[in-house]
């Protein structure tokens, strides 16, 4: 922003500023807000579905706290969409400790949750920072990045990155969420690709995370040390080898494909889907919603599913193109790899094409946290696409 | 902002024509960065078309296959048991029937992984110990898609508990069983049997048709006729949750078809005769001073067919501890625990058919056809009834008493057997003795001949062969080994042997069945019938249901002259005043032929070792066409006369619906 003199300054600022507002929602990406509100319907009707006979006597028990979570999502949303990118950039180190923070807060005060520690409990809500932190650590890591972007060559720079990242990473680690961690790395490998670091040092890099998924899968518990938790290691090699893995692991992924399947074409429709109504499905209403989903509403309702999501990252992507500049396009790149990452591997794992890690689905998956940070996070999005255009508007005007 | 440093100058140069502009970039933007997004994009659009190519595998393709997977996860087949038939006596009076029952199950894979709680409370409401039920699980561990039983017949509290807590005991299910109820209690238990749980040998031996869960005849009758009894188990399903809970009620799938009726030979009026007058026999014993009276046999057959009866062993017990939930203590109660069983004098054993004894005289009628047969004697010359005899054979000179020292009259064979002289037939034995080598031991032969020393052939229950001692038997007994210091003088057969075996003494064996079956041969005019139990089968219709023919009535080729003869003899022991048994029949409304026995034994008792009379009475009636013949034995019951005889007396009593009187006591043999 170019600064003028004198004491028209205050006066202009704050006259730009609202008409750069008023551009910002004038070239808003309306087709993402469609694919966003679609995802967020759809989510809500899985919910429906899904948990209708989960409490006896109360059908739309958690449907209404979805509601709920989405009411408040759309208001996160609508905050990410008015405040300016560049407040990120110029703060990147307090979000970035502060993430770092609340994640060791979890670690500390935490209670426990079937064996991880994932949420802070407020009262009428359990809140899980380590959602809300994806969308943190894109917004401080690239900050850190876009500051020093004419070293982007350097690599000593990726270094410092994979330094910066690697902490928040291992504090998810030890929750342990492995998913998230997974995640977390996903957005830190796309920034790294939006922000230009060399194929040479990306391949490194590959190289790298080859090694460390041979340590921990197969070499350390070789020679007797164990990264992983020994029900993490069995879900995530389950859907490479049926045979091999436990009853427990095998179970979970079976009852999950049987449901899938068993939605054929048109579904069961809630009432007869034995699957989720019977207990069958593990986890039905979270981690494994997309196999409910589909067990009910079969190949039409969840392949509009997949047609939303398509739609949404489809649009992402044009985001990171359209930035106004390169802080934006790493932004947008991490948080749309993260959410394709998040996409692919729960459906994935319900399909047993991806390893089973608690990962939810966005949008869908039941939880407060997930909800509210990704429509946060789209909110993000909408904001770098709705401030390039702005940015690009004048010149366009001109030809 | 950038836009105002952009912005074109508001006097335009004179261009010529103004370029057509490019999409502008952004400073920051290069074409490499465009090309990564492009490769994202190609990323994403890999990822969704592998999505969605598996849901369309999963769904549009094996959709199919998946509900049926599905289904078969909610849906529970549960075996729906079939009513096992009743048994019938004769007239068709019932003698086991089926009561309802309600089980409490266990499914193994239904049970929470912490089931220690909800188990620990089953076993406090069911009062089963907890072992048992978990013992009870671990023996399913290979198989835990099915149930185990907790308790069989379940009071109608715990019932109603259960059902109105299920949530607090998943995997825990009651359903409808069936458990055996016997109207009359003990009677036959011996012979009915009981039905019982079935083991993994059983499971083996039986193959296809039997499960784990079965429960299947495990002695006499249930087991002889199971295959009827059984009936074929239908089939149910009900839809369970994840945690076994039942959702829904059960939906039939296959109807269960009810076991076949078996009607069995017994009379129920007979049989319970025949237990009371066992009864009254031992009581008669342990009033004549015979302290070790305490059990015995009364085997009642039709000579012409071998149907049984009635079928009485003493001392017996309750099958219905079978019934229901089986536990040891109550089974130990009944003696039917090894380590109960001989204090109370070995309830489970069919003494008819399982236990064997010296038969003493009544053996006599043996050796009279052997000795007639094989032209020993003439019927009607007469020797010596003497005090005692000495075989002129015997390089020891063993004195063989007889039972009353104080006769010295010539005799006939008729007369002989009537008054059941030892001496008479100690010369028989003698001459059985003194044959030649080589035409082989003739008495032993014709015992054969005449069903001793092997299986009756019964369709029910385990029986026991007897012995009939032999020179090749004594030869292969006695050995080096088992009789270090006098096995080369014992292995040899000396007079003394077949002077014993011609009274039914020795080493000869038999079981009272044989005995019967012997006398069946007597009244019927030679031939060797089958004792048999099953009359016929009904399906529930009551339509009849084949049934493997019984062996015809084996042909003896006996002199029917020499039967005659013992039939004399027989008819003389109850008719004519020194008859053994003619303070029994003398006065009996109808004609009764028979004969004494008392054998000595060596028993072995609590407290005691030595020889001890079995007292035996078998005969037939009426003598000139028989149609029932009793064989009555009181173990340790003294004289045959005293004991045996009176008991026989009641169950022809009952049979031609006449009274008897109460006898007075004889000592006699």
């Amino acid at each position: 922003m170019l600064e003028y003199a004198g004491s028209q300054r205050a006066g202009l600022q704050r006259h730009r500023e609202g008409a750069a507002l008023a551009g910002v929602v004038r070239s808003l990406d309306w087709l993402l807000i469609a694919g966003v509100a679609g995802l967020v319907a759809i989510g809500l009707w899985a919910v429906s579905g899904v948990t209708h006979f989960t409490i006896a006597g109360n059908p739309s028990y958690y449907v209404k706290r979805q509601m709920v979570y989405a009411a408040v999502g759309v208001m996160a949303l609508v905050i990410g969409l008015v405040v300016d990118t560049d407040v990120y950039r110029r703060f990147w180190r307090p979000i970035y400790y502060g993430t770092i923070s609340l994640i060791a807060i979890v670690l500390v005060l935490g209670r426990a949750a079937r064996g991880s520690t994932r949420w802070i409990d407020v009262g009428f809500f359990t809140f899980q920072p380590s959602e809300f932190g994806k969308l943190l650590f894109v917004l401080a890591i690239a900050g850190f990045i876009a500051d020093r972007s004419r070293a982007s060559a350097d690599p000593s720079l990726t270094m410092r990155v994979l330094g910066l990242g690697v902490v928040p990473i291992l504090l998810v680690f030890a929750q342990p969420d492995l998913g998230t961690a997974l995640v977390y790395t996903s957005a830190l490998a796309a920034m790294l690709f939006i922000s230009g670091t060399p194929w040479k040092q990306l391949a490194v890099l590959g190289a790298l995370v080859a090694l460390v998924i041979t340590v921990v899968l197969w070499a350390g518990p070789a020679v007797g040390v164990n990264f992983l938790h020994g029900y993490q290691k069995s879900r995530l090699t389950c859907f490479v080898h049926p045979q091999k893995c436990t009853v427990d692991a095998r179970y979970n992924l079976e009852q999950s494909i049987a449901a899938v399947g068993s939605g054929e074409v048109r579904g069961r429709g809630v009432r007869n889907a034995t699957q989720v109504n019977l207990g069958f499905l593990p986890e039905s209403p979270t981690d494994f919603i997309f196999a409910g989903f589909s067990e009910q509403r079969g190949f039409v309702g969840a392949s509009l599913l997949l047609a939303l999501y398509l739609l949404v990252l489809w649009r992402g992507l044009r985001v990171i193109t359209m930035a106004r500049d390169l802080y934006s396009a790493i932004v947008a790149g991490g948080i749309v790899v993260a959410f394709l990452f998040q996409v692919f591997v729960n459906i994935g794992m319900t399909m047993g094409i991806a390893p089973i890690t608690g990962i939810p689905l966005p949008f869908v998956s039941v939880g407060g946290s997930s909800m509210i940070a990704n429509l946060a996070a789209m909110g993000v999005l909408l904001s770098i696409h709705a401030r390039g255009r702005v940015a690009r508007a004048p010149r366009r005007r001109s030809g | 902002m950038a836009s105002t440093l952009d912005r074109p100058p508001v006097v335009p140069a004179p261009a010529p024509e103004p370029e057509p502009q490019p999409e502008p970039l952004a400073p920051w933007r290069s074409p490499r960065i465009t090309k990564r997004v492009a490769i994202l994009g190609v990323a994403l659009l890999v990822v969704f078309a592998a999505l969605f190519l598996r849901l369309w595998a999963l769904q549009v393709l094996s959709g199919t296959n998946y509900v049926k997977q599905a289904q078969s996860n909610s849906y529970r087949t549960v075996p729906v048991l079939a009513p096992r038939g009743p048994i019938l006596d004769r007239t068709g009076k019932p003698l086991v029937v089926n009561a309802a029952a309600t089980a409490v199950q266990v499914w193994p894979s239904d049970l929470p992984k912490s089931r220690y709680g909800e188990l620990k409370r089953l076993s406090q409401l069911t009062g089963v110990p907890l072992k048992e039920i978990v013992g009870g699980i671990a023996k399913r561990k290979d198989d835990p898609l099915t149930p185990v039983t907790v308790v069989p017949d379940a009071n109608e509290r715990l019932v109603s508990y259960l059902l109105e807590h299920q949530t607090d005991f998943p995997g825990v299910t009651t359903g409808r069983t069936y458990v055996r109820h016997y109207p009359y209690q003990s009677l036959a238990a011996q012979l009915l049997g009981y039905v019982g749980a079935i083991t993994s040998a059983q499971l083996k031996a039986l193959g296809s048709g039997y499960s784990p869960t079965d429960r299947v005849g495990q002695a006499g009758v249930e087991s002889a006729y199971d295959s009827y009894l059984r009936g074929v188990d239908g089939a149910a399903k009900r839809h369970l949750d994840a945690l076994g809970r039942p959702r829904s009620a059960l939906v039939p799938t296959a109807l269960p078809k009810a076991g076949h009726t078996v009607r069995l030979t017994l009379s129920l009026s007979l049989q319970q005769a025949a237990e009371k007058a066992l009864q009254d026999g031992i009581r008669l014993a342990q009033a004549d001073g015979q302290w070790a009276a305490r059990g015995g046999a009364i085997v009642a057959l039709d000579p012409n067919d071998g149907s049984i009866l009635a079928m009485a062993s003493s001392p017996t017990y309750k099958p219905s501890v079978y019934s229901g939930r089986v536990t040891t203590k109550a089974l130990a109660a009944q003696g039917l625990t090894p380590k109960t069983a001989q204090a109370d004098n070995y309830p489970a054993l069919d003494r008819a058919t399982m236990a064997t004894y010296p038969p003493g005289s009544t053996f006599k009628p043996v050796t009279a056809l052997a000795a007639m047969q094989e032209h020993l004697i003439s019927p009607y010359s007469t020797l010596p009834c003497t005090p005692s005899y000495v075989s002129p054979d015997d390089k020891g000179h063993q004195v063989f008493h007889n039972w009353d020292p104080g006769v010295n009259t010539q005799m006939d064979l008729p007369t002989a057997m009537a008054y059941s002289c030892d001496t008479y037939f100690y010369q028989l034995g003698n001459s059985f003795y003194e044959l030649p080598g080589d035409r082989g031991p003739r008495l032993q032969k014709w015992a054969e001949t005449f069903g001793f020393g092997h299986d009756t052939g019964v369709d029910v229950g385990t029986e026991s062969a007897g012995l009939v001692p032999t020179p090749a038997w004594r030869d292969a007994q006695y050995t080096r080994a088992k009789d270090p210091c006098c096995w080369q003088v014992d292995r040899l057969w000396k007079p003394g042997n077949s002077i014993q075996l011609a009274i039914g003494q020795g080493d000869l064996l038999v079981t009272p069945l044989q005995m019967a079956r012997f006398y069946a041969l007597i009244a019927n005019g030679g031939n060797l019938v089958t004792p048999h139990l099953l009359l016929d089968v009904e399906n529930p219709n009551g339509t009849a249901v084949p049934i493997p023919g019984r062996p015809a009535p084996k042909h003896v080729n006996v002199d029917q002259q020499a039967l005659s003869v013992v039939r004399q003899g027989l008819w003389e022991g109850t008719h004519l005043s020194f008859g053994t048994s003619y303070p029994v029949f003398g006065q009996f409304p109808v004609s009764i032929a028979g004969k004494t026995g008392t054998a000595e034994k060596v028993v072995s008792l609590p407290g005691y070792l030595g020889l001890k009379n079995q007292s035996w009475w078998c005969g037939y009636g009426p003598t000139d066409k028989p149609t029932l013949v009793v064989c009555a034995v009181i173990e340790n019951g003294g004289h045959g006369g005293t004991a045996a005889a009176p008991a026989a007396a009641e169950v022809f009593a009952k049979y031609f619906h006449v009274k008897v009187k109460q006898t007075t006591s004889k000592h006699s043999d």
